[in-house]
């Protein structure tokens, strides 16, 4: 597909695109719009299809012989399966309500990226290969048959989908293009074609627990790690408790604040927070990751990748989990574990020690996020704050995809952050909340290599926050996911420079007044607080908000 | 930086600004597959079309720009605004760029046999080399955001460095890893 320009083409300077039907627009192929092949270790570790080397810049993709039969086999199977998948096949009347909605298109302007045009990839298959009009008709039904050029075109844009579902939400029949991106990923790895940041990942998490593959000992230790950066910068000593049989609370939270910067920040909030309310919880070497990267390569491999942390609540005897910050793990927490792994009755209905407040939205799943949790902690007057101590802080607050759209979460980490920070300004309406526009890296997407790519789809996320940044001197994004804390740095570092990012419970970390705490001129980076010293002895700390 | 612009000709050109910049504005538009140059002509909202509220935003100000006394500041920011966002899109540099040579052909049409009435080619011509100026700062510009994709590239991958460390202690090789990026960060101020 991609290839070298000759020197005839290299003298070209296209001024316009041709104006063509979008099937005779053949796709190329570009490096930084795509990420690496997974490598073949990594797919024979869970016992995946065709594990083998291959290179999308070349013409052989190493397709095994019966390709395309598995192929339209594995699609016939889950048209039967999963009843949405063949309703989002058949009704969508390409109104184009969903076409300028997506974050890769807006910030692309490649017409493939409208999500009526991405699930139209596999759509015209679906019709071309499976329903009487196109089988007859063809192009006349919008059917084309599937070849290895059609494969390769599905294969590319189903990486350049961050299945955030903002669509969905404008669609007048619900079409969840999200989900045709999830299947479309399921189908593409029956060739052992994912891509190698999502299935390494993958497989270090079936083999150890998370994503890195971080062994106990060393998940351990990078906890500990960042115990003694809170001895320094607070003065106070924490021993986290892991793998603690018969604690009330197991905590589980995405790998990424374990070791990447600035999620170790985040961790660094949850484990003043904890210490500050005296919680009995533990940590868990084995349930080490929330996220889980088999729901962007195939629901069973979610399945199994998920399963661990009811397993390892059971192992302990715990009463109820709480999670950390993350954008994935909670739809997968709050729409699929239930059924994936449960219904764990051997749980008890999430009960907050403190103030005795009922999660009842957590009846089912029995897990509880965190920002809910602080947000309860917070109204019950339970947290000592010193929201001063984020002063020099102007934040706004990015939904995060799944959080918002995926469980429905939008004022906890509003009221968290409102009470631990003065500065709060929020970005535009129809950038926020259910229509918050994607990080542009999620779903596996936050490689290096695909930089343009995550470039593009961050504009319209970016573009909002230069706007407040403007306007109110925004210089801190907050958010409540771990790929957010990943890759929205970069984002900005292109768009807005001057705004840095961090998550919620790291301003809630800042602000906790901790019983035996020093002075403390430095946040949990070690930077230093402007004017902290001086507005510290002037007036009184706020106390029990 | 710029010229001062003839007076005569600077009058025409003010005159004529609604239609070129217009037109200026539809071709930006069309360096986008036609199902995209609608949709960035059609959407007004700022925040659901960025990239055609940024070309509105920008073009009539660097118009401006360059028919006045340009500020060479304000001049780049704007060429910022539109070229940034092209820096990470389908275009080639030349393409990428080529926005602003796009200027000549629609004045030309538009004012050139005035011109040529008042006597004024040989200013029209010193203008239409201020129009190439503004094209290589857009080169300029366009270079430094490729710049700054490597950059970023760079220094996701330092932020990263248990992806390069074979096993060793990821606390370890962060604390490194962000030593190192500190490192090469003081390095290039210095120079």
């Amino acid at each position: 597909m991609a290839k070298e320009l000759t020197p005839q083409e290299m003298l070209r300077i296209d001024l316009t695109p041709p104006n063509r039907d979008w099937m005779d627009i053949p796709t190329v192929i570009k490096p930084g719009i795509y990420c690496y092949p997974a490598k073949p270790e990594k797919v024979e570790v869970l016992g995946m299809p065709n594990p083998h080397v291959w290179s999308p810049l070349d013409d052989d993709w190493g397709l095994p012989d019966d390709w395309k039969e598995t192929f339209l086999e594995g699609m016939r199977e889950r048209l039967n399966k999963h009843r949405s998948f063949k309703i989002f096949m058949d009704i969508c009347v390409r109104c184009g309500a969903c076409a300028d909605k997506c974050h890769f298109f807006l910030g692309s302007g490649d017409p493939k990226n409208m999500p009526v045009a991405r699930a139209e990839l596999i759509r015209s298959v679906y019709r071309g290969e499976f329903t009487k009009a196109g089988q007859i008709l063809g192009r006349l039904a919008g059917g084309r048959k599937l070849t290895e050029d059609v494969l390769k075109e599905i294969w590319y844009y189903m990486f350049q989908c961050t299945e955030c579902r903002r669509c969905s939400l404008f669609c007048p029949y619900g079409i969840d293009t999200a989900e045709v991106t999830i299947i479309g990923r399921e189908l593409i790895n029956l060739f052992g074609l994912n891509i190698n940041w999502i299935q390494e990942p993958v497989a270090n998490c079936y083999e150890t627990g998370n994503h890195l593959g971080l062994l106990p000992h060393t998940f351990k230790q990078n906890v500990e790690f960042m115990c003694m950066d809170i001895e320094e910068f607070v003065g106070i000593t924490i021993e986290p408790p892991f793998n603690r049989k018969g604690a009330e609370i197991l905590f589980v939270t995405p790998s990424g604040d374990v070791f990447a910067e600035p999620g170790i920040y985040t961790l660094m909030g949850y484990l003043l927070l904890f210490e500050h309310i005296g919680l009995d919880y533990t940590w868990s070497t084995y349930a080490s990751e929330g996220g889980n990267f088999g729901f962007f390569t195939a629901l069973d491999v979610a399945q199994r990748l998920n399963a661990k942390i009811y397993a390892e609540a059971k192992r302990l005897g715990v009463k109820w989990i709480l999670g950390g910050e993350c954008g994935h793990m909670w739809r997968v927490v709050h729409q699929y574990m239930n059924t994936f792994n449960g219904p764990p009755d051997f749980l008890e209905e999430p009960v907050n020690p403190l103030t005795g407040t009922k999660f009842e939205n957590a009846k089912s799943a029995k897990m509880v996020h965190i920002s809910e949790f602080t947000a309860d902690l917070i109204k019950h007057g339970k947290l000592k704050l010193n929201p001063r101590r984020n002063d020099h802080l102007k934040v706004t607050y990015h939904d995060s995809c799944n959080p918002s759209r995926g469980m429905g979460m939008f004022e906890e980490p509003r009221y968290v952050i409102k009470n631990v920070c003065k500065n709060f300004y929020e970005m535009p309406e129809n950038t926020i909340r259910e229509q918050t526009f994607c990080c542009g890296s999620g779903a596996g997407l936050n490689a290096g290599e695909n930089m343009e790519l995550r470039l593009r789809g961050g504009l319209p996320r970016a573009n909002a926050v230069k706007y407040v940044h403007e306007r109110f001197g925004v210089n801190m994004l907050s958010c409540v996911c771990a790929i957010d804390r990943a890759v929205l740095p970069a984002s900005m570092e292109y768009w807005v420079p001057e705004v840095n990012v961090c998550g919620v419970s790291e301003l809630v970390g800042n602000a906790l007044i901790m019983e035996g705490e020093h002075d403390r001129p430095t946040d949990l980076r070690g930077e230093e607080i402007p004017g902290i010293a001086k507005a510290e002895g002037e007036e009184e700390v706020k106390e029990d908000v | 930086m710029g010229r001062k612009l003839h007076k005569g000709l600077r009058e025409i050109l003010e005159q004529k600004k609604g239609p070129i910049v217009e037109k200026w504005r539809d071709q930006i538009h069309k360096s986008y597959p036609p199902e995209t140059a609608q949709f960035l002509k059609r959407e007004k909202n700022k925040f659901s079309n960025p990239i055609g509220s940024s070309i509105e935003e920008t073009i009539w100000p660097l118009f401006d720009q360059l028919i006045g006394e340009a500020d060479a500041v304000l001049t780049k920011k704007l060429l910022d605004n539109i070229v940034r966002v092209r820096a990470v899109q389908d275009f080639t540099p030349a393409s990428a760029v080529q926005i602003i040579f796009a200027l000549k052909p629609i004045i030309r049409k538009e004012i050139f046999s005035l011109v040529e009435k008042k006597g004024l080619v040989k200013e029209y011509l010193k203008f239409e080399s201020e129009i190439d100026r503004f094209g290589l700062l857009a080169f300029d510009v366009f270079m430094e955001c490729r710049e700054r994709v490597w950059e970023i590239k760079r220094n996701d991958l330092l932020k990263r460095p248990y992806l390069l460390a074979g096993g060793m202690c990821p606390s370890y090789m962060m604390k490194r890893g962000i030593k190192h990026l500190e490192k090469l960060k003081k390095e290039i101020t210095q120079h």
